[in-house]
């Protein structure tokens, strides 16, 4: 990745409010921030496009976040995944996700705390291209 | 060993022997419902912080939150009624009632609330858009908060509207799923037929007359228009509903009926068809505007939606009246004027106008011919453009969307807007801002994150520094205000401010409160702003992500308004309906009437009832000869506060006998600490203040306000306590303290914990009053959390003698917090409060030694 080249982020959430206000968030900050309310169409844009970042919510309606997210890890093992769910499911979702994720972030959040996240799995991402 | 183990051995094998399962179990009930208290207190002001901004929440977190709220709340009366059984059973009722009224909320089915048939314009805030509909809500918020001028007159509420439904047995007609169009013929026919039931007709005559003693005119002509619910608001049934202008009053319930009757008019049906709105959401406010007697009228966009890329509005104008221009029957001169000051003029097209829409003598409107020196000349001269450029800018900067405003310039050359609503702009304005991440890196960032938002928003605009003395009647409209102090000298130009920026202060300052009364997008405590920026530099101040740009970065200002703003987003207005019936406190003095499970409006006044009334219980000396063999008992302090003790064992000198107890009698570790604080001299306002502190005091008690000053005895102090424990609920002034801790030779028992909720003062006051006492908590170790005005402080494992000093510490603050009810009146009061506190402190210590 050179550096002229900005840090592609997907957002799913099947809550618009979500990434209505993480959008323009992270393109203020210099993100390239394609977002999504249905897996269905995320899904089909994973497969066209290769994201450094993708941020997706666990319990959706249709396929859950389980599935997109093996789904983006099988396509580009070098996406880094951050987690965002509810703090009730928040356990289930450690446990059953410890392998692959980058993160986790319970709902609801400070946009800090998720820019945070995101500027540190960019750093994972470039340092991984690097070697 | 728990602490409870630790007490339940105790009264196993003292005197409580006989009764120790009672006992055990009340006591367990009595600290679970404190702890319920807490949590329902904490999870308020948890909610409540949602409010600010920073947080990305969904509706799941609502659901979940009001239904964790609601489960603790009902478990809270359900402590209480094991503790006073069957005593205050209307609990239940109260409980079912707010929670009803939530979970409406939350199934999309709002409860509008019950108001007057009839509500003056000027008596209209910002929550009454239920009551009085979307456009007159509008309207009033500019006219009341901005100042902008509007016409007087007052709104028949929807609540009128459903009682005028119901007593003509039509309520139940309109509600059949799906209403055809003949059925709404036929209730349009039954509302023009109906009558006004008794009460409606007297509120309205009694607003007529009013209205007519104001004006001086007792011939008074009205406007009279539809102001749904949900008009204006995702909906906005342009042109839906009918409209009368220039009536006489003695026409107006006539003409209330057909406006209303026009919410069943079959493209008013049909619309709610298409949009999915149900037959049950119609509610049906209705507006009466005095008649203003205009010269010129017209139509306003703050940005031209054809060419949003030139940055102009459009003004469109015609002689008298502007119903023909609104209706689009006559085309009227249009204007093009730069949005940025001075508004340069970049198209004039003057139409040629040979007739004129104008009141009737007596009512009613009629054409006439526009006098052959008037046809060709433009409706408005430059001065006028201008003056109307900038009030309909500072309409939008307030609304934070490119605005469709409707105006008049009466014969006194004044405008007078008559309607103003968000102009929908989504699809031309995505184009514009298709790569922000491109486009905002084309700028310079001159702050990143320095300082704190005290209102969210976009806003660019030359730089104007403001120095100490200048006027602020000439600070020029759409300029970013930059000063080094806020202050509320500053409020006049703020409505003018695209965007505020301060070298200091606070984000619950004044000024912050002012900047959120306008919308104007604010950043304190900047720093170095007013060093660094040049004054006329171009700026924008992205207040949403705290970041200053140089130079106008017009990509962002666009994409504030393709943006929803956060406070008019679903989730937004969902948890700010529901927190109403959750978090007021109305319940504010045990010694009044209201203080009853009748009087419950709110979760928080459940909450506080059952807080007051377990004390209570606690209290009650039957209670305790019954279940402890003991009963409460006074402590003689040196200091006015009434406190009742309660020991639960070794926490007594044995040898006290009698109702009342000496402060040396008390054996208790924590509590004998906590009362040495108190009642250290200087701590109570009441002890003779040190000559050198007499200025601060002074200073301190020019700001009481005599009902502030002289709190009444407002609940009661009790203190729960062992040889090694205290429980201390104490209500000072208008505000609440609860402190628990356990002191002994174990050091990993050792536990205190601090919390503080404010009264009623304003919420300024309050929040000072909060970082006063995080700052002076946390400067003596305590980890601190603060949620708006709530405070806790926690501290545990210190030994026995770092306990006990802590202890005192506490005593101090409470002591000291006692005055700070009606003081905190700037924020440089949070500092000198500190430096007093510190320096009494200090003196005890010293004293001590």
């Amino acid at each position: 990745m050179s550096e002229d080249r900005k840090t592609q982020v997907l957002i799913l959430d099947d809550e618009p409010i979500v990434w209505k206000r993480l959008k323009p968030a992270l393109e203020k900050v210099g993100y390239e921030v394609e977002a999504f309310t249905q897996s269905s169409n995320a899904m089909r844009r994973v497969g066209e496009k290769e994201f450094d970042i993708v941020v997706t919510d666990l319990k959706m309606e249709g396929i859950d976040g389980m599935a997109f997210m093996t789904e983006v890890k099988k396509l580009s093992p070098r996406t880094e995944v951050i987690v965002i769910t509810g703090f009730a499911t928040m356990e289930t979702a450690k446990e059953s996700f410890q392998k692959g994720v980058f993160d986790f972030l319970a709902k609801p959040f400070k946009r800090g705390e998720l820019l945070e996240i995101v500027k540190k799995a960019e750093a994972k991402v470039r340092q991984q291209e690097e070697k | 060993m728990s602490f409870f183990d630790k007490l339940k051995n105790r009264f196993t094998s003292g005197r409580g022997r006989r009764q120790r399962v009672p006992f055990v179990i009340l006591f367990k009930t009595f600290q679970g419902l404190l702890e319920k208290n807490n949590k329902i207190l904490d999870s308020i002001a948890a909610m409540g912080d949602k409010l600010g901004g920073d947080y990305v929440f969904d509706k799941n977190y609502i659901l979940s939150s009001c239904q964790e709220m609601s489960d603790l709340v009902y478990k809270l009366i359900y402590d209480l009624d094991t503790i006073a059984p069957n005593k205050y059973l209307n609990l239940y009722d109260a409980f079912q009632r707010i929670n009803h009224e939530i979970e409406e909320e939350l199934a999309g089915r709002p409860i509008i609330a019950q108001a007057d048939y009839v509500i003056p314009f000027e008596t209209i805030s910002r929550d009454s858009g239920d009551v009085v509909g979307g456009k007159i809500a509008n309207l009033a918020e500019v006219n009341n908060i901005l100042g902008v001028p509007a016409p007087e007159g007052f709104v028949i509420t929807t609540t009128a509207f459903k009682a005028f439904m119901e007593y003509n047995g039509i309520w139940n007609r309109v509600r059949e799923e799906p209403l055809t169009v003949k059925a709404g013929q036929e209730v349009r026919a039954l509302v023009e037929q109906g009558s006004l039931p008794a009460e409606l007709r007297r509120a309205l005559q009694k607003s007529i007359e009013q209205l007519q003693l104001a004006a001086g005119d007792k011939k008074l002509l009205l406007a009279v228009r539809s102001s749904a619910w949900g008009e204006d608001g995702i909906h906005t049934f342009a042109g839906q509903f009918k409209s009368f202008l220039n009536q006489p009053v003695e026409k107006l319930v006539l003409s209330y009926k057909e406006v209303i009757g026009s919410a069943y008019s079959p493209s008013a049906i049909e619309y709610r068809r298409s949009k999915g709105i149900s037959e049950d959401e119609v509610a049906m406010a209705v507006g009466c505007q005095v008649t203003v007697d205009a010269k010129v009228s017209g139509v306003l966009y703050t940005l031209d939606p054809t060419t949003p890329e030139r940055e102009v509005m459009v003004i469109n104008a015609v002689w008298g009246l502007g119903a023909p221009l609104v209706s689009g029957e006559v085309p009227g001169d249009r204007y093009l004027l730069n949005r940025t000051p001075p508004h340069e003029v970049e198209g004039l097209n003057v139409r040629h106008k040979v007739s004129m829409l104008a009141p009737k003598e007596g009512g009613g409107t009629e054409e006439r011919p526009v006098p052959e020196e008037l046809q060709m000349k433009p409706c408005l001269e430059r001065e006028e453009m201008l003056r109307l450029a900038e009030l309909a800018l500072v309409i939008e900067r307030y609304f934070k969307k490119p605005q469709d405003i409707e105006w008049a310039l009466d014969k006194k050359n004044q405008f007078i807007i008559l309607q103003t609503r968000p102009l929908n702009l989504q699809t031309q304005m995505a184009n514009l801002v298709c790569n922000l991440t491109q486009a905002v890196q084309e700028y310079q960032v001159i702050f990143r994150g320095q300082g704190n938002i005290a209102q969210r928003g976009v806003g660019a605009g030359p730089v104007v520094i403001i120095r100490d003395d200048e006027d602020m009647e000439d600070f020029p409209a759409g300029a970013i205000l930059v000063a080094k102090y806020t202050s509320p000298r500053l409020a006049k130009a703020v409505p003018k401010a695209s965007g505020i920026l301060t070298d200091v202060g606070s984000p619950t300052g004044h000024m912050a409160t002012i900047a959120r009364e306008f919308r104007v997008p604010t950043i304190v405590n900047v720093g170095p702003a007013t060093k660094t920026l040049k004054p006329g530099q171009e700026i924008t101040v992205d207040a949403e992500e705290n970041v200053v740009y140089d130079g106008r970065v017009k990509e962002l200002c666009y994409y504030e308004f393709t943006e929803e703003p956060f406070e008019e987003s679903y989730e937004y207005r969902l948890i700010s309906r529901v927190l109403k019936k959750i978090a007021p406190l109305n319940l504010l003095n045990p010694h009044e009437k209201n203080f009853a499970p009748e009087g419950c409006r709110t979760f928080h006044d459940i909450t506080r009832f059952v807080h007051e009334k377990a004390v209570e219980e606690l209290l009650n000396l039957e209670f305790h000869e019954k279940i402890m063999g003991a009963s409460a008992k006074k402590i003689k302090l040196s200091i006015p506060l009434g406190l009742m003790v309660i020991d639960m064992g070794g926490g007594l000198e044995d040898s006290t006998e009698g109702r009342e107890v000496k402060p040396d009698q008390v054996v208790s570790l924590p509590l004998k600490a906590v009362l040495e604080g108190m009642t250290t001299p200087g701590m109570w306002s009441t002890e003779p203040v040190p000559v050198d502190l007499g200025s601060f005091m002074s200073s301190l008690t020019r700001t009481f306000s005599s009902s502030l000053a002289t709190p009444k005895y407002l609940g009661l102090n009790l203190a729960m306590i062992s040889k090694e424990y205290m429980n201390l609920s104490l209500r000072l002034g208008y505000h609440f303290n609860i402190i628990d801790a356990y002191i002994s030779k174990e050091v990993n028992d050792n536990y205190a914990y601090f919390r503080f909720l404010g009264g009623v003062t304003d919420l300024q006051r309050r929040s000072r009053r909060a970082r006063l006492l995080a700052e002076l908590l946390e400067a003596h170790d305590f980890r601190v959390d603060v949620r708006g005005d709530l405070v806790v402080g926690r501290i545990k494992k210190l030994n026995a003698s770092g306990m006990i000093g802590k202890m005192k510490i506490l005593g101090h603050l409470v002591a000291f917090t006692r005055q700070l009810d009606v003081t905190m009146v700037s924020d440089a009061e949070v500092e000198s409060s500190k430096e007093y506190f510190d320096r009494l402190t200090t003196e005890a210590v010293a004293k001590r030694n």
